[in-house]
């Protein structure tokens, strides 16, 4: 059963990212090698005695240099008199139907002493409604096979509420999703359970290396911002009451902040009738979208150690506040990561874990939101190792920062993106994330089309800004959650040092 | 390597596949006819062949969308390892990226996914399989790929050493830095006396370190053989052409002879087997526990299925809602079970809340577990397992890839590539008193192993209490 094992996997760290950015590291799978041997020669604080395992290319297997372009099939988009937004996708290949809906504004319109409370507001919409108890609900939706489920998660500016079933169940499926968000009536006995189990998770979390390294990153480049804040805390969790619950979803569970998706079989104008049968009547007016700055300053590079003792490796996550969803430079910066570090083909993972053995895998990543996120790469290592595993870092990163992509690697990047699109077609619900994204954020209908275009614009050179402005070794902050006792006197090597515990708070 | 019972409960269908292949272990649900009368999963038409060599050939036409998944399953997995050579199938394929004759180490990667593909591959107790997803204009590519390293794997000491370093990390990230790590591989070492499925497929440290370059000759001799192997396509190809095309490329690779035959049985247990770990990096205990049940595509493997979702699949499952809800003891609780070739096993994992003592939740989960034995389950809860079920099929079936790998499973494990038109009707075939007769008959505490993992800290607090 759970012996069980990938050649590889994209890192462990939670994704923070909204959907569509999980999707585009799917989609984004690209970047060419194919860096000569000769390089690696050169890599500094290797052990020079063991022969590198090298990574090349023969060139002999059959390539069809034709790219296979496809376009992302249309969506109906309508918005109800009630200032609802409706995505409609149609997919008859399986007898299905899948909805999501975008709340905003989600985690980021938490109260500063009340870090958690969107999460919780969506957590417990299925804890009871006016009609149905929490325990009527769940026998529901087990008895269709369905699913729902709503989550709030941190960094991100929206809640996302899901639902899915057998296209025949649709009307049922409807009728427990326009429940739960119009009309939840947070019971006070479930939300005392759900403290419980919340206080529980919360534990759990801080034995997790992923979860401590993004924690800790995201405190120290987020500083005193709401986008700092990784979970609850035991005050919090204590803290939120029934009122707070039905006063957030009073005030921001309304039409005018929700986009509806859907994709299955179905017609769009049946769907959208339907739909309106159920969501016609729920009212109110879209917030004033939060404002965040576009820039940021940046702070000297540092070291934060997360101690937890009787760690085997070292977790590292480093990088830097980036850009927001509909910069610009968004496209500079997904050809760089992908050259960096989007997949297993990408430089990071050569070289720390093909040729340097250091780690079973090296990802770069970034998130893109209302406000500037952030770009991070991470890879855990054996405890012993860290010391390297930072030059490999430092000298990939410096690479990027001075030499311009070799042309046959940006060819690479570009192709794997827009061939990848192919693969899209066959799962209708990252298109329909796709597009979702593009009415959220804003961006021009035909966004998705164009797309490939403003991927293949990006050249070296534009691959050599992005590097430049978000892998910027000066400010790079840098986090290692593993074994003090073990690694403080090897970071310390590379820069300032702070000290923390599992919980965020300063050691000695 | 995705050890995690927990994350497999959640397992994704679709892209996201380094998770979502949790679901292919468990060899496929079915369907429920009374919840789902009138859904039809679409049946898919295949063409089964072998060729000369043995190669097994399945191809599935599918023109949903301009794309194939490949899938090679080989007959091979951590129950064909010897003593002193735990994890050795999990590190063979790693090597099957490091290089043949015409690929170079690392060319694997770059090939797939800067032609706009995905990969990759896994190992687990009963077998090893490799799969890409491609644009359907790059058919040649995947075939070529898989074809070229089941003729003529290229091996170094150096590429050795180098995924030696790359598994031992994936099993310190996986497990050994990991809060109930060890749970997990002491689990099946207390639940099974054969060799076979008693180790871990990760395998050991000193037994890693063991691994040869012969050894790795050897075992691609023996088991890489296209006699022992399934190749299956799913896509947007013509059938003819791709078949003329799957010759060409496999059909001068040498048929081997057939690997030897290890028996996969266990004999009956006399006993709990029960251990107690102290983990420094828990903050919370928890209880883990296993019950033999039958193998895989077998009546007794399939009503097993439904009894598993009716004690844990869902906030509406018995567990859940009376030891997470109403009992309040739990903090989390899951129920699963696998579908092996031989003797598969029913998992239960639960951490109490804080404050909750793990001898009170222990005895409120044996409370459940005896009253689904003396009682059985209702006809609405076998039929919302059903639903359950089929749904999840349903969804497995969207990709061509997964469909691919799902495929290649049951022809390895059960020798039958057309579970993928049957399973439904299998699992809807179940009924109320076998689902009772299968609680009766296995879940029984002298055939159960048990872990109970406390946090380190725990240890000590308590030897100082004795002081």
């Amino acid at each position: 059963m759970k012996n069980f094992s990938g050649i590889w996997r994209t890192s462990g760290v939670a994704i923070v990212a909204p959907a569509a950015l999980a999707t585009l590291a799917l989609l984004a799978a690209f970047a060419g090698l194919l860096l000569p041997g000769a390089a690696f020669a050169q890599g500094q604080g290797q052990d020079k005695s063991a022969p590198l395992s090298q990574v090349q290319r023969l060139n002999r297997a059959p390539v069809n240099k034709e790219v296979l372009r496809v376009q992302l099939p249309r969506p109906t988009v309508v918005k109800l008199k009630n200032g609802l937004t409706l995505v409609l996708e149609e997919d008859h290949k399986l007898p299905t139907i899948a909805f999501t809906m975008w709340i905003r504004p989600g985690q980021l319109a938490d109260p500063g002493d009340l870090p958690g409370l969107a999460s919780f507001t969506a957590g417990m919409l299925r804890e009871g409604t006016e009609k149905r108890t929490s325990e009527q609900i769940a026998s529901e939706v087990d008895s269709l096979g369905a699913t729902l489920e709503a989550s709030s998660r941190f960094g991100v500016s929206y809640t996302s509420v899901n639902a899915s079933g057998l296209i025949s169940d649709a009307a049922k499926i409807l009728d427990l999703l326009s429940d739960v968000v119009l009309h939840p009536s947070f019971p006070a006995s479930e939300l005392a359970k759900f403290k419980q189990s919340e206080g529980a998770s919360l534990e759990q979390r801080l034995s997790s290396p992923a979860f401590l390294a993004t924690q800790g990153f995201r405190r120290v480049i987020y500083g005193d911002t709401p986008m700092a804040v990784a979970s609850a805390t035991k005050e919090s969790i204590e803290k939120i009451s029934v009122e707070d619950l039905k006063r957030f979803h009073e005030k921001h569970y309304v039409p005018g902040n929700a986009i509806l998706g859907v994709t299955g079989d179905f017609t769009a104008s049946e769907m959208r009738a339907t739909i309106e049968k159920y969501f016609g009547a729920w009212t109110g007016a879209a917030e004033a979208p939060d404002k965040f700055a576009a820039a940021v300053a940046p702070q000297a590079t540092k070291i934060t150690l997360v101690d937890r003792p009787a760690s085997v490796q070292t977790f590292i996550i480093v990088g830097d506040r980036a850009i927001r969803r509909t910069d610009p430079e968004y496209y500079g910066l997904a050809v760089m990561n992908q050259v960096l570090g989007g997949g297993p083909q990408a430089r990071l993972f050569l070289d720390l874990r093909e040729e340097h053995s250091l780690t079973y895998g090296s990802y770069s990543r970034f998130n893109a939101e209302i406000y500037a996120g952030d770009w991070q790469a991470s890879a855990p290592v054996r405890t012993k190792v860290t010391g390297d595993a930072f030059d490999r870092f430092l000298y990939e990163f410096k690479k990027i920062n001075d030499e311009p992509v070799p042309q046959s690697e940006m060819d690479d990047a570009h192709r794997a993106i827009i061939a990848n699109f192919a693969l899209s077609l066959e799962q209708p619900s990252q298109i329909l994330n796709d597009w979702l994204t593009a009415q959220y954020y804003g961006l021009p209908a035909d966004y998705w089309d164009k797309y490939p275009d403003h991927i293949g614009g990006i050249d070296a050179a534009g691959v050599q800004v992005a590097a430049k402005k978000f892998v910027d070794i000066d400010h790079l902050q840098w986090i290692c959650v593993g074994d003090r006792k073990e690694i403080e006197s090897v970071l310390k090597k590379y820069g300032t040092v702070n000290v923390v515990d599992v919980t965020g708070k300063a050691e000695n | 390597m995705n050890l995690m019972r927990k994350m497999r409960a959640a397992a994704i269908v679709g892209l996201g596949f380094a998770l979502g292949l949790g679901g292919v272990l468990r060899a496929a649900p079915g369907e429920n006819q009374a919840a789902s009368a009138g859904v039809k999963v679409p049946k898919l038409e295949f063409r089964d062949v072998k060729l000369d060599n043995g190669l097994r050939v399945i191809l599935v036409p599918d023109h949903s969308a301009p794309v194939y998944g490949i899938d090679v399953c080989y007959n091979v997995g951590a129950h064909n390892e010897h003593p002193g050579r735990t994890g050795f199938a999990h590190l063979f394929e790693h090597m099957m990226f490091e290089g043949s004759e015409n690929v170079a180490k690392g060319e694997h990667f770059v090939l797939v996914f800067n032609n706009g593909g995905n990969m990759n591959g896994t190992t687990n107790e009963d077998r090893t399989t490799y799969f890409e997803e491609l644009p359907k204009n790059q058919l040649d590519l995947g075939l070529f790929l898989e074809a070229d390293r089941m003729r003529a794997l290229n091996v170094t000491q150096a590429n050795l050493d180098n995924q030696r370093n790359a598994v031992q990390e994936e099993r310190r990230q996986g497990i050994d830095n990991q809060p109930y790590g060890r749970a997990q591989l002491d689990l099946d070492n207390l639940a099974y006396d054969n060799f076979a499925y008693k180790h871990s497929t990760i395998g050991s440290m000193t037994d890693l370190n063991a691994a040869s370059i012969d050894d790795v000759k050897d075992f691609f001799r023996i088991y890489y053989a296209p006699n022992n192997a399934v190749l299956t396509l799913v896509g947007d190809f013509d059938p003819d052409e791709t078949l003329a095309k799957v010759k060409k490329y496999f059909a001068a690779i040498p048929a081997q002879p057939a690997p030897p035959k290890v028996d996969l049985s266990e004999e009956a247990h006399y006993g709990e087997r029960r251990e107690v770990i102290y983990d420094p990096l828990a903050r919370l205990p928890e209880i883990d526990m296993a019950y033999h049940i039958p193998p895989g595509n077998t009546p007794e493997n399939y009503a097993a299925q439904q009894l598993t979702y009716v004690l844990g699949q869902g906030e509406s499952s018995r567990f859940y809602q009376r030891l997470v809800k109403e009992k309040q003891l739990a903090s989390q609780v899951s129920v699963q079970s696998d579908a092996r070739i031989g003797v598969s096993q029913l998992y239960i994992s639960a951490n109490p809340r804080p404050g909750v003592k793990v001898e009170d939740l222990e005895k409120a989960i044996d409370e459940e577990v005896a009253a689904v034995v003396k009682s059985g389950v209702t006809s609405d809860e076998l039929a919302k397992a059903k639903s359950q079920l089929l749904r999840q099929f349903i969804e497995r079936r969207r990709s061509a890839l997964f469909t691919a790998i799902l495929i290649g499973n049951y022809t390895v494990y059960f020798n039958d590539p057309n579970l993928i038109n049957t399973i439904v009707d299998k699992e809807q075939a179940v009924t109320v008193d076998e689902v009772n007769a299968v609680a009766k008959k296995y879940l029984v505490q002298d055939q159960r192993a048990v872990v109970i993992t406390y946090p380190a800290a725990d240890e000590k607090a308590s030897s100082k209490g004795a002081q």
